[in-house]
This record gives C-alpha cells, sequence and structure tokens, in this order.
C-alpha cells in the first residue's frame, strides 16, 4: 500500500497527462524525428538515398504482413497470432521444394512424414471445402450416398497429389503442370465467357462449346510450356508454399477457431490459443530443418542496381512492386466485390452479417486464407532478401503487427502507410547505431505511435 | 491458511465417510493435476537418486519463482505480460556484472569493468534495479490493455534481449559472463548444490510468503477488484493505475530476484538464456498452472521441469529436439486449455 502510494506521488503527473500536454509531447517528437532525418539527408544525401532504398525493401515485407494481418483482424477482431507461422511455413515451404537446390543440396530435407502429414491435412481442408461450396448444392441432384462417394474420393485424390508435389521437388514443373493447366483453363474458360458477354452478345447463349474448346486448349499449350521449363521450378514453388500455408491456415480455422469462437469470443484467449499454435508450429519446423539459419536458393535480380549512387538489389523492386500490387488486389476486392462486402459487413457485426444472410463460415475461411496467402508471400520476399531461421516468424509477425498498429488498425491504407514507414524509419534509426538494433527501434516506435497517436497513421473509418 | 483448513476440514469428513472422496474428487481435475504431477516428480526423484533430485529442484524454484511472481500480474491484474523474461535477466546480469571475477584480458574481446562484489550485496542491487527499471516501464504502459498490451510486452522482451546481446561494453554481448560469484555468508559459503537448493527454497519461500501476503491482503482484493472491472472499482475512488504500477514493480522485483539467482546458480550467463520465446514459455507455465493460484503457478513450474526431465528418458528421441518437442507439446497444452479450461490446472481465473 505505502508503495502504491509512493510511487502515486512520484509518478502522479506523468501518469496523468492532460490532452494538450500529450498533444504538445507528440508534436515536439515529431519535429524532432523529422528534424533529425533532415539533418541526415542534408549531411550525407547519397547516404541517405541507401537507407531510404533498405527502408522501401524492407518496408514492402511489413507492408505485406500487415495487409493480411489487418484483414484478419478487422474481420474476425482477434490477433491471430498463427499469422507469424504461416511467414515461416511459406519461407521454409519454398526451403523444403528448393533445397536440392540450395549450396549444392547438402541441407536438402524430404522427410516422408512430412509429405504424409500435409497430404493429411490437404486432403482434409479439400473435404471440407467441397462439403460446404457443393454438398447442399448438388445434394437436389444427385443421392447423398454418391454424392460422399465422389467427394472422398476426390478429396483424397486432392491430398495424394499433395503429397507426390511435395515428394518430388526437383520436378516440380512436371508435377505441376496438370494443376497449371486446370487454373489456366479454368481462367480462361472464365474470361473468354465474361469477354463474350462483354464484347458480342449480352443476351443470347454463349457458345458453350467453342469457348470450352478454346480454354482446353489454351491450358494444355501453356501446361506443356510449364512441362518443359525447369527453371520454372522455383515460382512454382513460392505459388505451392502460399497455398500450403493458406491449407495449413484453414484446416486451423475449421478445426479449432470456429469451435472455439462458439465457446468463448474472448480476444484474449483466442489470442493465447494461437500462440500456442505458433509455439508448437515454430519447434515443429525447427524439427523438421533444425534451428541454423538457410539460404533460399538464388533468385533474379540478386545483382544490385545503382541508381544515384545508392544500390538496390532487383529483387527489392520486385518485393515493393509485389507489396503495391498485393495491395491493389486486397483493395479491389474489399472495396468492389460482393466478397468486400461480406467481409466488412462480418467486421462491422458478425450475428447481424449471419442474418442477413451471408455465409460466415465461408468468408471468414476465405479472409483467413488470404492471410495466411500473404504471409507466406512476405516470409519468402524476406527469406530470399536475408536468410530463413525458424524463429523467424514471430519476429515477423511481431513487425506485421506493429506496422498494422502504426498505419491504423483495421485500416487497409494503413497497412501499406505504416509498412512502408515502419520501414524507413527503422532504417534511418540505425543510422547512428548497429544494424542489431532495429527491432528496438521498431517497437520504441509503436510504443510512441500506440502512446500519442493510438488511433494510427490512417484510422479505420 | 486456507490450503491448511481445507486440508483438515477434509480429512474430517473422509474420517466420517471414507466412500465421500472418491465420489466427491473423481471429477475434479485439480485433484488429478495435482496428483499426476506431484506423483510423477516423486517418482522420478526416487528413480533417479539424490544428485537429480537437487538439479531438478533447483531449476524448478527458480522458474517457479518467476511463475509466481509472473502470476501476481497476470492473475491479479489481468495484463497479460509477456515480457517477463527481461526483468529475469536484468537481474541476472546485475548480478553477473557486479560479481563477477573473472579477468578478460586473455579473451579477444573487449574488457569489461570487474567489480568482483559479493553475493548479497549484489542481491539488492539487482532486484532494485528490476524494480526501478519496472517503474519505468510500467508508467509507459499503463494506458495498455488486452492484447495490445501483450504486444507492447512483447516490445519489452525484445527490447531487453537486444540490449544484453548488444551492450558489449557491459555484457559481452554473446560470449556471456562467467565466474559469477556464488553467495556466502562470513564462512559459509554456498558451493555445493545441495546448499544452493537449500537458499533457492528460502527464497522461493520468501517470495510464495510474500505474494500470499499481498494477495490474501486488502491490497491484493482490490487487485482482483480491478481484474473484474477496472472502471466500477475506479467509481469506489481507488487509483487503479498506482495498484497495478505497484503490484507491476513487486512482480518484476522477484523476477529480477530469479534472474539473480540463476546466475549465482549457473555461475555463467549469455543472452541465449533471455530470448523471447522463454518469455512465452513462462507466460505458458503460468496458464497451464492456472491463474491467481499461487500453489498454481507452483504447480505448472514442476510439471514444466519434470516434462524437460522426463522426455531425456524417453527412447529414441535425440537429444538436440527434447527442447523443441516440449515447446510443441506446450503449445498444444496451451491450446487445449483455452479451449477446455481457461483458467488452467488450479486456477481461479478466466482469461
Amino acid at each position: 500500500m505505502s508503495l502504491a502510494q509512493l510511487s502515486g506521488f512520484m509518478l502522479g503527473s506523468l501518469l496523468r497527462l492532460r490532452e494538450h500536454q500529450s498533444r504538445l509531447l507528440a508534436t515536439a517528437l515529431a519535429v524532432a524525428v523529422v528534424a533529425y532525418i533532415g539533418w541526415k539527408i542534408v549531411q550525407s544525401p547519397d547516404q541517405a538515398l541507401q537507407f531510404a532504398f533498405n527502408g522501401l525493401a524492407v518496408g514492402a515485407v511489413y507492408a505485406l504482413l500487415a495487409m493480411g494481418f489487418t484483414l484478419v483482424y478487422s474481420t474476425v477482431w482477434f490477433f491471430d497470432l498463427y499469422y507469424g507461422a504461416a511467414a515461416a511455413i511459406g519461407a521454409y515451404g519454398v526451403f523444403y521444394l528448393r533445397s536440392h537446390d540450395v549450396l549444392g543440396g547438402q541441407y536438402a530435407v524430404n522427410s516422408g512424414p512430412v509429405n504424409v502429414l500435409f497430404a493429411v491435412v490437404t486432403a482434409g481442408v479439400a473435404a471440407w471445402a467441397l462439403h460446404v461450396l457443393l454438398y447442399r448444392r448438388l445434394l437436389r441432384r444427385v443421392s447423398p450416398k454418391a454424392l460422399l462417394v465422389v467427394g472422398g474420393l476426390l478429396a483424397t485424390a486432392i491430398g495424394v497429389y499433395t503429397g507426390l508435389v511435395l515428394a518430388n521437388p526437383a520436378e516440380l514443373h512436371l508435377v505441376l503442370s496438370p494443376l497449371v493447366a486446370l487454373l489456366v483453363a479454368g481462367v480462361a474458360y472464365w474470361g473468354l465467357g465474361h469477354a463474350y458477354r462483354q464484347l458480342v452478345d449480352s443476351t443470347g447463349r454463349r457458345p458453350i462449346a467453342a469457348i470450352a474448346a478454346a480454354a482446353i486448349v489454351l491450358g494444355a499449350f501453356v501446361a506443356v510450356l510449364v512441362a518443359n521449363t525447369p527453371s520454372l521450378g522455383l515460382y512454382l514453388s513460392w505459388g505451392v508454399a502460399c497455398l500450403l500455408s493458406g491449407t495449413v491456415s484453414l484446416a486451423l480455422y475449421r478445426g479449432l477457431y470456429v469451435t472455439m469462437r462458439e465457446r468463448a469470443n474472448s480476444p484474449l484467449i483466442m489470442l493465447v490459443a494461437s500462440l500456442g499454435i505458433l509455439l508448437a508450429i515454430t519447434a515443429f519446423i525447427t524439427i523438421v530443418f533444425r534451428s541454423a539459419p538457410r539460404p533460399l536458393p538464388d533468385t533474379f535480380g540478386s545483382e544490385p542496381w545503382t541508381i544515384g549512387g545508392a544500390n538496390i538489389k532487383g529483387f527489392n523492386v520486385f518485393a515493393i512492386g509485389l507489396a503495391l500490387a498485393g495491395f491493389s488486389i486486397l483493395l479491389f476486392m474489399v472495396k468492389k466485390t460482393a466478397f468486400g462486402k461480406a467481409v466488412r459487413a462480418i467486421g462491422d457485426d458478425e450475428e447481424v452479417a449471419k442474418v442477413v444472410g451471408i455465409n460466415t463460415t465461408v468468408i471468414i475461411a476465405i479472409v483467413f486464407f488470404i492471410g495466411a496467402v500473404y504471409a507466406a508471400l512476405a516470409g519468402l520476399v524476406s527469406g530470399h532478401d536475408t536468410a530463413i531461421q525458424p524463429r523467424m516468424g514471430l519476429l515477423l509477425l511481431l513487425k506485421g503487427w506493429i506496422a498494422s498498429v502504426v498505419g491504423g488498425i483495421g485500416s487497409l491504407y494503413g497497412a501499406i502507410v505504416g509498412g512502408f514507414a515502419l520501414g524507413m524509419l527503422e532504417q534511418f534509426g540505425i543510422w547512428d547505431l548497429a544494424g542489431e538494433w532495429r527491432d528496438v527501434i521498431s517497437f520504441i516506435v509503436l510504443i510512441v505511435f500506440l502512446s500519442f497517436w493510438p488511433q494510427g497513421l490512417i484510422p479505420r473509418k | 491458511m486456507s490450503i491448511a483448513t481445507g486440508a483438515i476440514r477434509g480429512l474430517q469428513e473422509v474420517a466420517r465417510d471414507p466412500g465421500s472422496w472418491w465420489r466427491r474428487s473423481k471429477g475434479s481435475v485439480e485433484l488429478w493435476a495435482n496428483l499426476i504431477v506431484l506423483g510423477w516428480a516423486l517418482v522420478f526423484m526416487l528413480w533417479r537418486g539424490g544428485g537429480f533430485a537437487i538439479t531438478v529442484g533447483s531449476v524448478f524454484a527458480i522458474w517457479a519463482v518467476l511463475a509466481v511472481s509472473l502470476n501476481l500480474v497476470v492473475g491479479y491484474t489481468g495484463l497479460l505480460s509477456v515480457g517477463h523474461i527481461g526483468f529475469f535477466g536484468i537481474g541476472a546480469y546485475a548480478m553477473a556484472v557486479l560479481t563477477s571475477s573473472a579477468s578478460y584480458e586473455q579473451l579477444r574481446t573487449e574488457a569489461i569493468p570487474t567489480f568482483g562484489w559479493p553475493f548479497f550485496a549484489a542481491l539488492p542491487i539487482s532486484v532494485v534495479l528490476a524494480g526501478l527499471v519496472a517503474l519505468v516501464v510500467g508508467v509507459a504502459f499503463n494506458r495498455f490493455r488486452d492484447d495490445i498490451y501483450v504486444l507492447v510486452s512483447f516490445g519489452f522482451a525484445v527490447i531487453a534481449f537486444t540490449t544484453f546481446l548488444s551492450w558489449r561494453n557491459l555484457t559481452r554481448g554473446a560470449f556471456g559472463i562467467h565466474q559469477v560469484a556464488r553467495p556466502a555468508i562470513g564462512p559459509l559459503v554456498f558451493d555445493g548444490e545441495l546448499e544452493f537448493l537449500a537458499l533457492l527454497l528460502v527464497f522461493l519461500g520468501l517470495v510464495v510468503l510474500i505474494s500470499w501476503l499481498i494477495v490474501t491482503s486488502s491490497f491484493g482484493r482490490v487487485l482482483t477488484a480491478i481484474r473484474e472491472d477496472e472502471e466500477a472499482i475506479e467509481v469506489f475512488g481507488y487509483r487503479t493505475t498506482h495498484y497495478k504500477l505497484a503490484i507491476w514493480v513487486i512482480s518484476a522485483m522477484m523476477a529480477g530476484l530469479a534472474g539473480a539467482l540463476l546466475a549465482s546458480w549457473s555461475t555463467f550467463i549469455d543472452p541465449n538464456s533471455f530470448v523471447l520465446l522463454e518469455s512465452v514459455l513462462l507466460v505458458s507455465i503460468v496458464i497451464l498452472g492456472g491463474l491467481a493460484s499461487i500453489w498454481g503457478s507452483l504447480l505448472g513450474a514442476l510439471a514444466f521441469v519434470m516434462l524437460e526431465e522426463g522426455m531425456r528418458f524417453v527412447p529414441f528421441l535425440p537429444s538436440e529436439f527434447i527442447g523443441q518437442i516440449r515447446q510443441m507439446i506446450l503449445g498444444i497444452l496451451l491450446v487445449l486449455l483455452m479451449l477446455f479450461r481457461p483458467q488452467g490446472l488450479v486456477g481461479r481465473f478466466k482469461l
């Protein structure tokens, strides 16, 4: 009691800052930071440009992380810490599929149990997805027994195919070419049909047979092309890694989060549970890949470009482009499509969204999937940029979390601005310090923002 | 002593009607958790013998002090702090820097100051230092709640770890500090493992006693009220910020004590003992044992230590994976607990 009083007397004034005092302090701080960076820029413009480039390169990763994180958070309103594991799965997925290519294959990893595990998980998720998406619709026309058998077989086939892909990382271009064909044919069918409606005849029946034939030919052509290009392996592995991360996310959502949210929808309980998942997956990755850092294989653009006396790697430019593209896609999805409307409705009030007929389970599942894909992209980009290690997941998660808080929690514009701002501040912050202090800088940025601008740079409307 | 009176009343009832004990307690998770963990520990001690018991007991005592101290914050104010390992590290480094007698001239690193203080002179300093840092951190964190609190406390752990690793002029970075002093009172030097275990248990008893006094006092009741409904208790005129700050500082001082004991016990520390993951493991110990329950924290720490020691004797398990598998088990346990028993094994408060 006396200790409480003592600390109360000493710190009472600090604890109860008036509103205008706090704003004054914040403004002074902001001016000081801007003045410091400005002074640095004037002092040595070349070096400043270099730090700015580094900041953009790091910021691209943070922006990708923050976008997915903020999308998930603004839908289900709890901080899903699995997100960090999703980033690690993305990076290690690429490593798993390309490890024969890294440093002469001396760290090559391909274990049967892991392949089987992922095959089973994918089969389960596929079965659930088929059930949710098709079962009700087809029930009127086909008998339930036949549906169950066909669906089960299909899900098993998908699982076996995943296992095959994981077991043959060196022939990724061959194994994946049927899938690519299927995807291309599907997209072509949809696109051609749409184009026919728009350009030729918007009222009559579409020539389905002709469109389907064209789509199949296109798919087959692309498949042959892919099958004959072994150098595509790396980029295919990116796709596979993202899909795997998304699949695990779906499995967790269906297997755990749905039940948990029904039982006790407390953000802290969900947070602790997902922390447990992060712990378990990090440990799993460490057991499979060991804890030492590993490089990812060389990709394009590892040669630095020199612009105005500063260097930036081509890959980093690609990463920045990826972040911007990812932002545009997400923005389009959330603002312009029916899916986006549903997402916003669920974010505003899930119960009401359910009442007005939105299939919340499916929409939230898709949100989790997209979030995990963005995390995986960020993980593999940062892995190509530096190196990968199992505990990268936790750090990437924290950076994405900080970036989304700095940008304004739940706001997409905030996520991308916050990501790049955090990257820049981090890089300018370590100008006079050693690089190992960058995590400290980002947390100081976080605490300052939370104390003075808790709503972030671009608040959610 | 609620435990003692409870036990006596229970015994009286069992004496009256021997069947009632089994009927009443066969569905009780608390009882089975206690029986399994304690029984497991006992069997192991008897099987492996004295030396094993001494080592396990020492590790347990340090984790238990940490867990009890963290439970004061998490269980009694509802603030889920993931950064407690930072205070643990501050205590350990204060002890190590102040008492280390190693001369580093031969090594190819920068010389760090050596003070060569005795253990009992450095102990209050490390405890107070952890408390002072906690005061500053607590003032900075006082406006945060719930999940944002988790994030900023992660931040504290990261900042502390980076400081230990990168402030090389004081901590020698990744090389660590050797030859930390063992405690001595006059001619009595706590050199052997058994004597040190006795000392650790004395400190553990002290921490448990202080915590028990705190949580059963009026101060503790205000804290419980803050956890349940902060605005309501504010209406009654309590300055909740001050209460939370006070318990935060006390808890950090206990964690600093645990750190100082660790440094002296192992006579060598490096930043690897204070990484973020250890902090997360600590939180999972507290949640596993049970929130707002001192006994729960002791039980959680015991279960944690026994989990690791028990796995050493599982056949076909490579020893380098033990830590990882323990982490995996703890992670899965956290998920299961959140699903089925959010208050932990013997806890009284659900997150």
